[in-house]
Parts: structure tokens; sequence; C-alpha cells
């Protein structure tokens, strides 16, 4: 009987873990979002006509409808973060250059979405994140079914942007 | 005769002397404000990042020199009511990619990246204040992106040392 119980108890919980709403993916800005620190990671949305990234401390919102274009283009950069950035550097002084192993292995691949829009100004901004990989077009559809601008097809924006 | 020659030389000497007095440094220009344009790429393949990039660095480096009362950035309304006002155009001469992970394994022999370009300023009526190639790059560690930092800051300090 209490074995029934515990069962059931563990079946309700992982139900309510699988039923939880998706955590939007990881981004890094890298720049032109002045209320957000340079390279911040956090949370890019699109919801309401409104693109919204949000940290821990502070969160930026640009309305779609003041986008006018939108980049997808990839970026080659240092896995591991900070912590990634102190073991290749120590890694410099390993005998042979067998450090140099790392620099092959700590790397990954990531999206750059770069957000083009104006302020209230009529200031032209350029906001640029870096997305997992493969996670940048899908966010551009979003932002176009949400109201952003873009001049020119898809598939050029591809070519214009290379790897 | 060989007195008043030797005489006619020692103050043709000391003429030529004073004439090559160092000349006075050049007067620092003056301005309240300056607009920075987005960078004009022309025929240029470049990936949109790293115009955007350059245009972002450049508000953030000047931004902080503390130069000028006011940054506007490109179509910032406002701009238009300043009298002093000076605008920073730049203008793309050369760009390579590189790689990041060509130049970590061999450092400065290859995989850098660089942006070149001639950065200008004029003043309100158009007339060229500042006229220099500069050049961006990243020789070893970084992004590839961090070329634009590195354009950013040398074009910072060119205006620190004009205005």
């Amino acid at each position: 009987m209490k074995l029934n119980v515990l069962l059931s108890i563990l079946m309700g919980a992982s139900a309510a873990l699988a039923q939880q709403p998706d955590q939007p993916p990881n981004v890094r800005h890298v720049i032109g979002l002045e209320s957000v620190k340079l390279n911040a990671n956090g949370h890019l949305t699109i919801q309401n006509g409104v693109m919204q990234f949000t940290t821990k401390k502070t969160e930026a919102k640009v309305p779609a409808s003041s986008i006018e274009e939108v980049f997808v283009g990839t970026e080659m950069t240092q896995s591991g973060g900070t912590a990634g950035k102190v073991v290749k550097t120590a890694a410099i002084a390993a005998p042979f250059g067998s450090g140099k192993a790392l620099t092959l292995l700590m790397r990954t691949k990531v999206d750059i979405l770069t957000v083009v829009f104006r302020g209230a100004d009529g200031g032209v901004h350029g906001a640029i994140f870096a997305l997992q990989k493969g996670q940048a077009e899908p966010t551009r559809t979003q932002l176009v079914a949400a109201g952003a601008h873009t001049s020119a097809p898809q598939t050029e924006l591809k070519d214009r942007t290379k790897p | 005769m060989k007195i008043s020659l030797g005489l006619f030389l020692m103050l043709a000497a000391a003429a030529l002397v004073l004439a090559q007095k160092p000349a006075a440094p050049a007067e620092k220009l003056h301005a309240s404000a300056i607009q920075i344009e987005l960078t004009d790429v022309g025929d240029i393949s470049i990936p949109a990042e790293f115009r955007y990039a350059i245009y972002e660095r450049l508000i953030e480096q000047v931004r902080d020199s503390r130069l000028f009362g006011k940054v506007y950035r490109s179509g910032d309304k406002a701009a238009a009511g300043v009298p002093d006002l000076v605008t920073l155009h730049t203008s793309l001469e050369a760009f390579d990619e590189g790689s990041q992970m060509k130049r970590e394994l061999a450092p400065v022999a290859m995989g850098s990246t660089k942006v070149d370009v001639t950065a200008q300023v004029t003043s309100k009526d158009g007339k060229t204040l500042l006229n220099q190639k500069v050049a961006g790059k990243v020789r070893i560690f970084g992004e590839n992106l961090g070329a634009t930092n590195d354009l950013a800051k040398r074009i910072t300090k060119l205006l620190q040392a004009s205005f």
C-alpha cells in the first residue's frame, strides 16, 4: 500500500516537471542593448509583438514593429565560459605545444543574430546576440511573424552573413 | 674675405636653425556633440554583425571617453538642433575575417582578423576636419568580432588626439 502511495507521488512529480513550460534558451548579449551589460547571459523571448531580453538583473524590450532588419550569421567561440578561458590560458604553458590541442577541443560554433532597430528618437541600434547553433533562424522567423521588418529574403541573408 | 665668408656661413646656419624650430602643436578641435554614422561598406563583403559591432563599439567607446557632451546615433533627430555638431563617418577599406582556430594554432603567422577603415570627421557645413586610415586587428586570442573593439579603441584615440 505504502509503495503504491510512493509510486503515485513520484509519478505526479514527474508529470508536473514534464508539464513545466519550456524555458527559453540561454542567449549571450554581445552588444547593442544599452540597458544590458556586454556579454550578459539571459533569455530572449518574443511575445505580444515585443522582443524581450531578460537577465537576472535587468531587461530590455524592443517593439517588433521598430525592427528594420534581422541578420543571421555564425561565429566560432570559446566553450566553457570563463573557466574555459582560464583552462586554455593555463594550457599555453604545457610542454611541446601540447596545450594547442585544447584549442581544437574547447571551441563551439554559435549562431549570431543581429537585430537592427530604431529607438524612440530615431537613432539606429544594432543588437547582437550569440545563440546556440541552429537557434537564430527560428528566432528570426518568430521576429518576422511578430511584425519585424526585413528587406532581404532569408536565403539572401544567409549568403550575406558568411560563417 | 675669408672672415666675411665664415661670418656669412655662420649667420646662414643660425637662420636655418631658427627656421627649423618645432612647429606649434596643431590646435585642437572643439565640438559639444558628435553623431556616429553606420560604417559605409561599399562593395566589400562583410558579415552584418561586424558592421553593426563596429557602430555599437564606436558609440560605446566614444561615450566612455567623455570627449563630447553628447553622442548621437545615426538617424537621431535631436542631433539636428546642435549647432557645433560633428559627424564621424567610417568607410570600410578592407576586411579579412581570419580564423580564431588558425591564429591560436599559429599565432601572428596566420588567421588574423583585420578591419581597415577610413575614419572621417566632418563639421555641420560639410567641411572635413579629420581624415585618417585606421585598422582593427585580432592577432592571437579572442573572437573574430574582437577586431571591431580594437578598431573602435583606435578611432577613439584618434579623436582624443584631435579634440
